[in-house]
Protein backbone atom coordinates (compact mmCIF):
# COMPACT_ATOMS: atom_id res chain seq x y z
CA UNK A 1 0.00 0.00 0.00
CA UNK A 2 1.63 3.19 -1.30
CA UNK A 3 1.64 5.84 1.49
CA UNK A 4 -0.71 8.93 1.70
CA UNK A 5 0.41 12.03 -0.44
CA UNK A 6 2.15 14.68 2.17
CA UNK A 7 -0.55 17.26 0.68
CA UNK A 8 -3.64 17.21 -1.11
CA UNK A 9 -4.36 18.60 -4.49
CA UNK A 10 -5.41 22.08 -3.86
CA UNK A 11 -3.42 24.83 -1.56
CA UNK A 12 -4.60 24.62 1.73
CA UNK A 13 -6.84 27.71 3.10
CA UNK A 14 -8.72 28.42 6.23
CA UNK A 15 -10.63 30.51 7.84
CA UNK A 16 -10.05 32.61 10.82
CA UNK A 17 -11.83 31.64 14.06
CA UNK A 18 -13.10 28.92 11.71
CA UNK A 19 -12.92 26.16 14.34
CA UNK A 20 -14.47 28.23 17.02
CA UNK A 21 -17.01 30.07 14.37
CA UNK A 22 -18.14 25.72 13.94
CA UNK A 23 -17.98 25.14 17.52
CA UNK A 24 -20.37 27.85 18.26
CA UNK A 25 -23.02 27.24 15.34
CA UNK A 26 -23.16 23.84 16.61
CA UNK A 27 -23.29 24.49 20.61
CA UNK A 28 -26.03 27.20 19.63
CA UNK A 29 -28.03 24.61 17.29
CA UNK A 30 -27.94 21.92 20.11
CA UNK A 31 -29.55 24.40 22.78
CA UNK A 32 -32.35 25.31 20.43
CA UNK A 33 -32.71 21.39 20.09
CA UNK A 34 -32.82 19.95 23.14
CA UNK A 35 -35.34 23.44 24.21
CA UNK A 36 -37.54 22.04 21.74
CA UNK A 37 -37.65 18.44 22.33
CA UNK A 38 -38.17 19.44 25.93
CA UNK A 39 -40.13 16.19 26.98
CA UNK A 40 -36.96 14.48 25.64
CA UNK A 41 -34.97 16.08 27.62
CA UNK A 42 -36.45 16.48 30.92
CA UNK A 43 -36.23 12.29 30.56
CA UNK A 44 -32.82 11.88 29.88
CA UNK A 45 -32.19 14.54 32.55
CA UNK A 46 -34.16 12.64 34.98
CA UNK A 47 -32.70 9.38 33.66
CA UNK A 48 -29.43 10.57 34.02
CA UNK A 49 -30.25 12.50 37.58
CA UNK A 50 -31.17 9.58 39.28
CA UNK A 51 -28.16 7.63 38.49
CA UNK A 52 -26.24 9.51 39.73
CA UNK A 53 -27.87 10.68 42.36
CA UNK A 54 -27.58 7.42 44.52
CA UNK A 55 -23.86 6.96 44.32
CA UNK A 56 -23.71 10.84 45.32
CA UNK A 57 -25.81 10.26 48.27
CA UNK A 58 -23.65 7.08 49.39
CA UNK A 59 -20.49 9.76 49.13
CA UNK A 60 -21.87 12.69 51.40
CA UNK A 61 -22.77 9.89 53.33
CA UNK A 62 -19.49 8.82 54.09
CA UNK A 63 -18.29 12.12 53.81
CA UNK A 64 -20.67 13.05 56.77
CA UNK A 65 -20.06 10.20 58.67
CA UNK A 66 -16.32 10.85 58.94
CA UNK A 67 -16.59 13.54 60.09
CA UNK A 68 -18.99 12.74 63.04
CA UNK A 69 -16.34 9.80 63.47
CA UNK A 70 -13.72 12.86 63.94
CA UNK A 71 -15.96 15.37 65.99
CA UNK A 72 -17.24 12.23 67.98
CA UNK A 73 -14.74 12.49 71.23
CA UNK A 74 -12.11 14.36 68.81
CA UNK A 75 -12.62 10.67 66.67
CA UNK A 76 -10.34 9.13 69.49
CA UNK A 77 -11.58 5.94 71.20
CA UNK A 78 -11.88 6.78 75.32
CA UNK A 79 -12.03 5.12 78.41
CA UNK A 80 -14.46 5.34 81.37
CA UNK A 81 -13.28 4.57 84.64
CA UNK A 82 -15.85 3.99 87.19
CA UNK A 83 -15.08 4.07 90.85
CA UNK A 84 -16.66 2.07 93.78
CA UNK A 85 -19.37 3.75 95.99
CA UNK A 86 -17.73 6.06 98.29
CA UNK A 87 -14.16 5.40 96.82
CA UNK A 88 -12.28 8.79 98.03
CA UNK A 89 -9.29 8.37 95.53
CA UNK A 90 -10.85 9.02 92.36
CA UNK A 91 -8.92 12.62 92.47
CA UNK A 92 -5.74 10.82 93.42
CA UNK A 93 -5.97 8.28 90.36
CA UNK A 94 -7.22 11.32 87.86
CA UNK A 95 -3.57 12.92 89.19
CA UNK A 96 -1.95 9.96 88.08
CA UNK A 97 -3.11 9.11 84.65
CA UNK A 98 -2.66 13.05 83.71
CA UNK A 99 0.64 12.05 84.00
CA UNK A 100 1.17 9.48 81.43
CA UNK A 101 2.34 10.71 78.44
CA UNK A 102 -0.27 8.44 76.45
CA UNK A 103 -3.67 9.96 78.22
CA UNK A 104 -4.26 13.76 76.69
CA UNK A 105 -6.70 14.41 79.47
CA UNK A 106 -8.92 13.37 82.55
CA UNK A 107 -12.08 14.28 82.92
CA UNK A 108 -13.10 13.52 86.45
CA UNK A 109 -17.00 13.42 87.50
CA UNK A 110 -17.54 13.65 91.12
CA UNK A 111 -20.72 11.78 92.42
CA UNK A 112 -21.98 14.94 93.66
CA UNK A 113 -21.80 15.93 89.82
CA UNK A 114 -23.15 12.55 88.41
CA UNK A 115 -26.13 13.14 90.61
CA UNK A 116 -26.65 16.62 89.10
CA UNK A 117 -26.10 15.62 85.72
CA UNK A 118 -28.85 12.42 86.69
CA UNK A 119 -31.12 15.24 87.49
CA UNK A 120 -30.70 17.54 84.80
CA UNK A 121 -31.16 15.05 81.73
CA UNK A 122 -33.76 12.47 82.91
CA UNK A 123 -35.53 14.72 85.41
CA UNK A 124 -35.99 11.98 87.78
CA UNK A 125 -33.30 13.50 90.55
CA UNK A 126 -36.52 13.22 92.83
CA UNK A 127 -36.62 9.37 92.48
CA UNK A 128 -33.08 9.19 93.89
CA UNK A 129 -33.60 11.87 96.66
CA UNK A 130 -35.29 9.74 99.05
CA UNK A 131 -32.20 7.11 99.11
CA UNK A 132 -29.76 6.75 102.13
CA UNK A 133 -26.60 8.22 99.52
CA UNK A 134 -26.54 8.78 96.00
CA UNK A 135 -26.15 5.75 93.95
CA UNK A 136 -24.10 7.15 91.14
CA UNK A 137 -20.29 6.39 91.04
CA UNK A 138 -17.36 8.99 90.64
CA UNK A 139 -16.03 8.58 87.20
CA UNK A 140 -13.42 9.59 85.14
CA UNK A 141 -13.15 9.95 81.72
CA UNK A 142 -9.76 9.46 80.02
CA UNK A 143 -9.22 10.98 76.21
CA UNK A 144 -6.26 9.85 74.53
CA UNK A 145 -3.38 11.58 72.70
CA UNK A 146 -3.97 10.83 68.52
CA UNK A 147 -1.15 8.61 67.99
CA UNK A 148 -1.76 6.57 71.14
CA UNK A 149 -2.67 2.94 69.92
CA UNK A 150 -4.76 0.27 71.40
CA UNK A 151 -2.10 -1.29 72.95
CA UNK A 152 -1.41 1.71 74.92
CA UNK A 153 -5.39 1.90 75.86
CA UNK A 154 -5.46 -1.57 76.88
CA UNK A 155 -2.66 -1.03 79.08
CA UNK A 156 -4.23 1.78 80.50
CA UNK A 157 -7.41 0.14 81.29
CA UNK A 158 -6.06 -2.95 82.27
CA UNK A 159 -3.71 -0.89 85.18
CA UNK A 160 -7.53 0.85 86.03
CA UNK A 161 -9.16 -2.51 86.51
CA UNK A 162 -5.99 -3.00 88.76
CA UNK A 163 -5.86 -0.05 90.75
CA UNK A 164 -7.79 0.56 94.63
CA UNK A 165 -11.53 1.50 94.37
CA UNK A 166 -12.01 0.86 90.95
CA UNK A 167 -15.34 -1.02 90.27
CA UNK A 168 -15.31 -0.91 86.24
CA UNK A 169 -13.29 0.45 83.22
CA UNK A 170 -15.07 0.76 79.98
CA UNK A 171 -12.94 1.21 76.55
CA UNK A 172 -15.83 3.35 74.98
CA UNK A 173 -15.09 2.68 70.92
CA UNK A 174 -18.10 0.70 69.86
CA UNK A 175 -19.82 3.93 68.42
CA UNK A 176 -16.81 4.81 66.68
CA UNK A 177 -16.16 1.61 65.05
CA UNK A 178 -20.15 0.86 63.87
CA UNK A 179 -19.83 4.83 62.33
CA UNK A 180 -16.07 4.00 60.72
CA UNK A 181 -17.51 0.45 59.25
CA UNK A 182 -20.76 2.23 58.01
CA UNK A 183 -18.21 5.00 56.34
CA UNK A 184 -16.63 2.19 54.49
CA UNK A 185 -19.68 0.24 53.43
CA UNK A 186 -20.64 3.71 52.12
CA UNK A 187 -17.95 4.44 50.52
CA UNK A 188 -17.93 0.80 48.84
CA UNK A 189 -21.32 0.68 47.80
CA UNK A 190 -20.82 4.30 46.52
CA UNK A 191 -17.78 2.95 44.49
CA UNK A 192 -20.61 0.17 43.28
CA UNK A 193 -23.15 1.85 42.71
CA UNK A 194 -21.15 4.63 41.22
CA UNK A 195 -19.91 2.03 38.56
CA UNK A 196 -22.97 0.49 38.13
CA UNK A 197 -24.79 3.65 37.72
CA UNK A 198 -22.23 5.87 35.69
CA UNK A 199 -22.64 2.58 33.10
CA UNK A 200 -26.03 3.15 33.34
CA UNK A 201 -26.08 6.83 32.33
CA UNK A 202 -23.27 6.24 29.64
CA UNK A 203 -26.24 4.23 27.80
CA UNK A 204 -29.02 6.16 28.97
CA UNK A 205 -27.08 8.69 26.87
CA UNK A 206 -25.81 6.68 24.25
CA UNK A 207 -29.19 5.62 23.88
CA UNK A 208 -30.65 9.17 23.15
CA UNK A 209 -27.85 9.92 21.08
CA UNK A 210 -28.19 7.32 19.04
CA UNK A 211 -31.71 8.06 17.90
CA UNK A 212 -30.78 11.77 17.52
CA UNK A 213 -28.20 10.25 15.11
CA UNK A 214 -30.89 8.23 13.57
CA UNK A 215 -32.60 11.30 12.86
CA UNK A 216 -29.90 13.01 11.29
CA UNK A 217 -28.36 10.84 9.00
CA UNK A 218 -29.25 12.26 5.85
CA UNK A 219 -27.64 15.36 6.77
CA UNK A 220 -24.71 13.64 7.89
CA UNK A 221 -24.65 12.24 4.60
CA UNK A 222 -24.51 15.32 2.99
CA UNK A 223 -22.30 17.44 5.28
CA UNK A 224 -19.66 14.81 4.55
CA UNK A 225 -20.19 15.00 1.12
CA UNK A 226 -19.56 18.63 1.07
CA UNK A 227 -16.36 18.25 3.02
CA UNK A 228 -17.15 17.81 6.85
CA UNK A 229 -14.46 16.65 8.75
CA UNK A 230 -15.12 13.37 11.43
CA UNK A 231 -14.86 15.63 14.23
CA UNK A 232 -17.08 18.06 12.53
CA UNK A 233 -19.41 14.94 12.65
CA UNK A 234 -19.27 14.39 15.55
CA UNK A 235 -19.06 17.61 16.92
CA UNK A 236 -23.13 17.79 17.86
CA UNK A 237 -23.63 15.05 19.08
CA UNK A 238 -21.20 14.96 21.33
CA UNK A 239 -22.95 18.92 22.70
CA UNK A 240 -25.76 16.44 23.02
CA UNK A 241 -24.31 14.00 25.27
CA UNK A 242 -22.63 16.72 27.21
CA UNK A 243 -25.53 18.88 27.39
CA UNK A 244 -27.96 15.63 28.30
CA UNK A 245 -24.97 15.05 31.23
CA UNK A 246 -25.02 18.17 32.46
CA UNK A 247 -28.39 18.39 32.80
CA UNK A 248 -28.82 15.14 34.56
CA UNK A 249 -26.08 16.12 37.34
CA UNK A 250 -27.98 19.60 38.08
CA UNK A 251 -30.80 17.13 38.40
CA UNK A 252 -29.02 14.96 40.73
CA UNK A 253 -28.16 17.63 42.55
CA UNK A 254 -31.33 18.74 43.12
CA UNK A 255 -32.49 14.89 44.11
CA UNK A 256 -29.51 15.03 46.68
CA UNK A 257 -30.44 18.59 48.07
CA UNK A 258 -34.29 17.27 48.51
CA UNK A 259 -33.11 13.91 50.27
CA UNK A 260 -30.79 15.97 52.80
CA UNK A 261 -34.14 17.96 53.67
CA UNK A 262 -36.12 15.24 54.17
CA UNK A 263 -33.49 13.88 56.40
CA UNK A 264 -31.86 16.32 58.45
CA UNK A 265 -34.91 16.81 61.26
CA UNK A 266 -34.55 12.68 62.01
CA UNK A 267 -30.45 12.42 61.60
CA UNK A 268 -30.63 15.67 64.28
CA UNK A 269 -32.79 14.20 66.57
CA UNK A 270 -30.44 10.77 66.39
CA UNK A 271 -27.78 12.21 67.21
CA UNK A 272 -28.84 14.54 69.55
CA UNK A 273 -29.74 11.76 72.22
CA UNK A 274 -25.97 10.61 71.69
CA UNK A 275 -25.37 14.67 72.77
CA UNK A 276 -23.66 15.07 69.22
CA UNK A 277 -24.64 17.56 67.01
CA UNK A 278 -24.60 17.47 62.87
CA UNK A 279 -23.44 20.00 60.71
CA UNK A 280 -24.04 18.03 56.89
CA UNK A 281 -21.10 18.89 55.08
CA UNK A 282 -19.90 18.38 51.59
CA UNK A 283 -22.97 19.67 49.73
CA UNK A 284 -21.32 22.70 48.24
CA UNK A 285 -20.51 24.48 44.77
CA UNK A 286 -17.59 22.52 44.33
CA UNK A 287 -20.08 19.14 45.10
CA UNK A 288 -22.84 20.76 42.59
CA UNK A 289 -19.94 21.79 40.03
CA UNK A 290 -18.59 17.97 40.23
CA UNK A 291 -21.86 16.25 39.82
CA UNK A 292 -22.24 18.52 37.09
CA UNK A 293 -18.80 17.59 35.51
CA UNK A 294 -19.15 14.21 36.15
CA UNK A 295 -22.71 14.04 34.13
CA UNK A 296 -21.28 16.08 30.93
CA UNK A 297 -18.23 13.54 30.96
CA UNK A 298 -20.50 10.58 31.32
CA UNK A 299 -22.53 12.26 28.89
CA UNK A 300 -20.02 12.49 26.26
CA UNK A 301 -18.96 9.29 27.04
CA UNK A 302 -22.47 7.76 25.85
CA UNK A 303 -22.48 10.07 23.03
CA UNK A 304 -19.09 8.69 21.97
CA UNK A 305 -20.19 5.22 22.07
CA UNK A 306 -23.19 6.47 19.58
CA UNK A 307 -21.29 8.25 17.58
CA UNK A 308 -18.81 5.15 17.05
CA UNK A 309 -21.62 3.27 16.57
CA UNK A 310 -23.53 4.95 14.05
CA UNK A 311 -20.95 7.05 12.19
CA UNK A 312 -17.88 4.38 11.13
CA UNK A 313 -18.91 3.81 7.61
CA UNK A 314 -21.51 6.04 6.73
CA UNK A 315 -22.64 5.38 3.01
CA UNK A 316 -23.06 8.42 1.33
CA UNK A 317 -23.63 7.48 -1.99
CA UNK B 1 -7.96 25.06 -10.93
CA UNK B 2 -8.16 21.03 -11.65
CA UNK B 3 -6.62 18.69 -14.20
CA UNK B 4 -8.16 14.84 -13.34
CA UNK B 5 -6.44 11.53 -14.61
CA UNK B 6 -7.90 7.96 -14.02
CA UNK B 7 -5.12 5.59 -14.41
CA UNK B 8 -5.30 1.90 -15.04
CA UNK B 9 -8.43 2.18 -12.79
CA UNK B 10 -10.20 -0.82 -12.08
CA UNK B 11 -13.11 -1.08 -9.13
CA UNK B 12 -14.72 -4.48 -7.83
CA UNK B 13 -17.34 -4.40 -5.10
CA UNK B 14 -17.62 -7.07 -2.52
CA UNK B 15 -19.96 -8.91 -4.62
CA UNK B 16 -17.75 -9.72 -7.47
CA UNK B 17 -19.56 -6.85 -9.49
CA UNK B 18 -16.53 -5.17 -12.01
CA UNK B 19 -17.92 -1.86 -12.00
CA UNK B 20 -14.81 0.12 -13.69
CA UNK B 21 -12.10 -2.09 -15.64
CA UNK B 22 -8.76 -0.53 -16.52
CA UNK B 23 -9.88 2.69 -16.70
CA UNK B 24 -7.80 5.34 -18.31
CA UNK B 25 -9.04 9.27 -18.92
CA UNK B 26 -7.78 12.69 -18.82
CA UNK B 27 -9.97 15.52 -18.04
CA UNK B 28 -8.48 18.78 -18.76
CA UNK B 29 -8.20 21.45 -16.57
CA UNK B 30 -11.34 23.94 -17.11
CA UNK B 31 -12.68 21.33 -19.45
CA UNK B 32 -16.88 20.06 -19.38
CA UNK B 33 -16.31 16.78 -20.41
CA UNK B 34 -19.99 14.47 -20.68
CA UNK B 35 -19.65 11.07 -18.93
CA UNK B 36 -22.28 8.90 -20.39
CA UNK B 37 -22.98 5.24 -20.97
CA UNK B 38 -25.85 2.98 -20.19
CA UNK B 39 -26.98 2.01 -16.39
CA UNK B 40 -24.28 0.41 -14.80
CA UNK B 41 -21.48 1.22 -17.12
CA UNK B 42 -19.35 2.91 -13.98
CA UNK B 43 -20.26 6.60 -14.72
CA UNK B 44 -21.27 6.56 -10.82
CA UNK B 45 -18.63 4.73 -9.41
CA UNK B 46 -15.96 7.00 -11.28
CA UNK B 47 -17.74 10.30 -9.40
CA UNK B 48 -17.71 8.30 -6.04
CA UNK B 49 -13.95 7.22 -6.86
CA UNK B 50 -12.94 11.41 -7.41
CA UNK B 51 -15.36 12.39 -4.27
CA UNK B 52 -13.02 10.04 -2.48
CA UNK B 53 -16.16 8.18 -1.06
CA UNK B 54 -15.02 4.87 -2.63
CA UNK B 55 -11.08 3.53 -3.46
CA UNK B 56 -10.69 1.98 -6.71
CA UNK B 57 -9.52 -1.80 -6.29
CA UNK B 58 -6.43 -1.03 -9.04
CA UNK B 59 -4.88 2.04 -10.42
CA UNK B 60 -4.23 5.88 -9.68
CA UNK B 61 -6.92 8.59 -9.66
CA UNK B 62 -5.03 11.64 -9.88
CA UNK B 63 -6.10 15.72 -9.19
CA UNK B 64 -3.36 17.81 -9.79
CA UNK B 65 -0.99 15.36 -9.57
CA UNK B 66 -1.91 14.54 -6.45
CA UNK B 67 -3.50 10.29 -6.21
CA UNK B 68 -6.46 11.42 -4.19
CA UNK B 69 -7.54 7.80 -3.47
CA UNK B 70 -4.61 7.61 -1.01
CA UNK B 71 -5.37 10.48 0.67
CA UNK B 72 -5.22 10.46 4.13
CA UNK B 73 -8.61 11.09 6.73
CA UNK B 74 -7.48 14.66 7.87
CA UNK B 75 -7.14 15.42 3.87
CA UNK B 76 -10.00 14.59 2.59
CA UNK B 77 -11.93 17.17 4.11
CA UNK B 78 -10.50 19.95 2.62
CA UNK B 79 -10.34 18.21 -0.68
CA UNK B 80 -13.79 17.68 -0.64
CA UNK B 81 -14.46 21.26 0.46
CA UNK B 82 -12.84 21.96 -3.07
CA UNK B 83 -15.01 19.33 -5.17
CA UNK B 84 -18.83 20.62 -6.02
CA UNK B 85 -21.42 18.02 -6.67
CA UNK B 86 -24.93 17.55 -7.97
CA UNK B 87 -27.21 14.57 -7.61
CA UNK B 88 -30.19 13.34 -9.62
CA UNK B 89 -31.67 12.93 -6.37
CA UNK B 90 -30.51 16.18 -4.98
CA UNK B 91 -29.97 15.18 -1.46
CA UNK B 92 -31.23 18.13 0.36
CA UNK B 93 -31.90 18.51 3.33
CA UNK B 94 -35.75 18.32 3.93
CA UNK B 95 -35.94 20.09 7.21
CA UNK B 96 -33.88 23.22 6.28
CA UNK B 97 -34.61 26.35 4.27
CA UNK B 98 -33.13 26.85 0.86
CA UNK B 99 -30.65 29.43 2.01
CA UNK B 100 -29.37 27.09 4.82
CA UNK B 101 -28.87 24.06 2.59
CA UNK B 102 -26.86 26.10 0.32
CA UNK B 103 -25.25 27.68 3.12
CA UNK B 104 -23.78 24.24 4.68
CA UNK B 105 -20.69 23.98 2.57
CA UNK B 106 -19.39 27.25 3.53
CA UNK B 107 -20.63 26.65 7.57
CA UNK B 108 -18.73 23.42 7.09
CA UNK B 109 -15.55 25.27 5.90
CA UNK B 110 -16.03 27.39 8.73
CA UNK B 111 -16.55 31.02 7.38
CA UNK B 112 -17.73 33.96 8.98
CA UNK B 113 -22.13 34.33 8.52
CA UNK B 114 -22.23 38.04 6.93
CA UNK B 115 -19.73 36.36 3.99
CA UNK B 116 -21.72 33.06 3.85
CA UNK B 117 -25.27 35.54 3.66
CA UNK B 118 -22.73 37.30 0.76
CA UNK B 119 -22.35 33.91 -1.05
CA UNK B 120 -25.37 32.25 -0.96
CA UNK B 121 -27.10 35.61 -2.25
CA UNK B 122 -24.91 35.40 -5.09
CA UNK B 123 -25.20 31.73 -5.57
CA UNK B 124 -29.08 31.83 -5.42
CA UNK B 125 -29.49 34.65 -7.41
CA UNK B 126 -27.41 32.97 -10.02
CA UNK B 127 -29.94 30.33 -10.32
CA UNK B 128 -32.73 32.44 -10.00
CA UNK B 129 -34.06 31.83 -6.80
CA UNK B 130 -33.12 34.22 -4.34
CA UNK B 131 -36.75 35.01 -3.80
CA UNK B 132 -37.65 31.55 -2.49
CA UNK B 133 -34.21 31.45 0.00
CA UNK B 134 -36.63 30.96 2.64
CA UNK B 135 -39.09 27.97 1.74
CA UNK B 136 -38.45 24.33 2.46
CA UNK B 137 -37.14 21.98 -0.32
CA UNK B 138 -40.24 20.35 -0.60
CA UNK B 139 -41.92 23.23 -1.28
CA UNK B 140 -40.27 23.67 -4.34
CA UNK B 141 -40.53 22.38 -7.94
CA UNK B 142 -37.92 19.56 -9.11
CA UNK B 143 -36.58 21.65 -11.35
CA UNK B 144 -36.23 24.41 -9.09
CA UNK B 145 -34.66 21.55 -6.18
CA UNK B 146 -31.86 21.06 -8.64
CA UNK B 147 -31.01 24.65 -8.77
CA UNK B 148 -30.95 24.43 -5.27
CA UNK B 149 -28.27 21.68 -5.17
CA UNK B 150 -26.72 23.38 -8.17
CA UNK B 151 -26.54 26.53 -6.02
CA UNK B 152 -24.62 24.46 -3.03
CA UNK B 153 -22.55 22.77 -5.06
CA UNK B 154 -21.25 26.06 -6.71
CA UNK B 155 -21.55 28.35 -3.55
CA UNK B 156 -17.98 27.49 -2.03
CA UNK B 157 -16.61 28.31 -6.11
CA UNK B 158 -15.07 24.96 -6.27
CA UNK B 159 -11.97 23.59 -8.61
CA UNK B 160 -14.28 20.68 -9.71
CA UNK B 161 -17.83 20.23 -10.50
CA UNK B 162 -19.14 16.78 -10.66
CA UNK B 163 -22.74 16.20 -11.29
CA UNK B 164 -24.43 12.86 -11.53
CA UNK B 165 -27.83 12.28 -14.20
CA UNK B 166 -28.24 16.25 -13.08
CA UNK B 167 -31.27 16.17 -15.50
CA UNK B 168 -32.32 12.67 -14.78
CA UNK B 169 -35.98 13.79 -13.74
CA UNK B 170 -36.45 17.18 -15.77
CA UNK B 171 -38.14 17.75 -18.88
CA UNK B 172 -35.66 19.04 -22.03
CA UNK B 173 -36.51 22.82 -21.36
CA UNK B 174 -35.22 22.13 -18.01
CA UNK B 175 -32.51 19.96 -18.96
CA UNK B 176 -30.98 23.18 -21.07
CA UNK B 177 -31.29 26.06 -18.47
CA UNK B 178 -29.20 23.62 -16.00
CA UNK B 179 -26.57 22.64 -18.73
CA UNK B 180 -26.43 26.42 -19.32
CA UNK B 181 -25.40 26.77 -15.91
CA UNK B 182 -23.14 24.36 -15.82
CA UNK B 183 -21.42 25.49 -18.77
CA UNK B 184 -21.38 29.20 -17.09
CA UNK B 185 -19.57 27.64 -14.09
CA UNK B 186 -17.09 26.23 -16.44
CA UNK B 187 -16.77 29.77 -18.13
CA UNK B 188 -15.24 30.69 -14.70
CA UNK B 189 -12.43 28.11 -14.71
CA UNK B 190 -13.69 25.24 -13.07
CA UNK B 191 -13.53 21.67 -14.59
CA UNK B 192 -17.10 19.93 -14.71
CA UNK B 193 -17.60 16.61 -15.23
CA UNK B 194 -21.62 15.27 -15.94
CA UNK B 195 -22.58 12.03 -15.84
CA UNK B 196 -25.50 11.83 -17.93
CA UNK B 197 -27.37 9.13 -20.32
CA UNK B 198 -29.28 11.38 -21.73
CA UNK B 199 -27.84 11.02 -25.53
CA UNK B 200 -29.93 13.71 -26.70
CA UNK B 201 -28.52 16.09 -24.46
CA UNK B 202 -24.96 15.37 -25.20
CA UNK B 203 -25.47 15.53 -28.61
CA UNK B 204 -27.08 18.91 -28.54
CA UNK B 205 -23.91 20.82 -26.64
CA UNK B 206 -20.51 20.65 -28.20
CA UNK B 207 -18.69 18.82 -25.14
CA UNK B 208 -16.61 16.39 -24.93
CA UNK B 209 -17.60 13.14 -24.36
CA UNK B 210 -16.29 10.05 -22.84
CA UNK B 211 -18.87 6.73 -22.84
CA UNK B 212 -18.12 3.87 -20.66
CA UNK B 213 -19.70 0.26 -21.57
CA UNK B 214 -19.32 -2.32 -18.31
CA UNK B 215 -16.86 -0.77 -16.92
CA UNK B 216 -14.29 -0.12 -20.07
CA UNK B 217 -13.87 3.18 -21.69
CA UNK B 218 -15.54 2.71 -25.31
CA UNK B 219 -15.17 6.42 -26.72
Amino acid sequence: MADSPKQGPWPRTSHRWGWWRGHWRVARDVFSLVSVRTGTSLLVWLLVGIALALPASLMLLQTNLSQLAADWGGGRPSVSVYMELGALNAAELAAQLERRAEVEAVALTTQEEALAEFTAYTGLGDALTGLERNPLPASLRLTFVADAGADALEAVAASMREAEGVADVVIERTWLTRINAISRLARSLGLVFGVLFGVGAVLVTATTVRFAIDSQLDELKVMKLVGASAGQLRRPFLYFGALYGAGGGLVAAMLVSLGLIVLEAPLLDLLGSFDQTLVLGGFDPVFVAALVGLGSALGMAGAMLAVRQRLAGLEVM
Amino acid sequence: MGRIEFLNVYKRYPSGFEALRDLSVVFEEGSMTFLTGHSGAGKTTCLKLLLCLDQPTHGEILVNGVNVSRLSARRLPHYRQNLGAVFQDHKLLAARSVFDNVALPLRVSGMREREVRRRVSAALNRVGLLERESLLPMQLSTGEQQRVGIARAVVSRPKVLLADEPTGNLDPELSADIMALFQGFNEVGATVIVASHDRGLIESLDNPVVELSHGMRVR
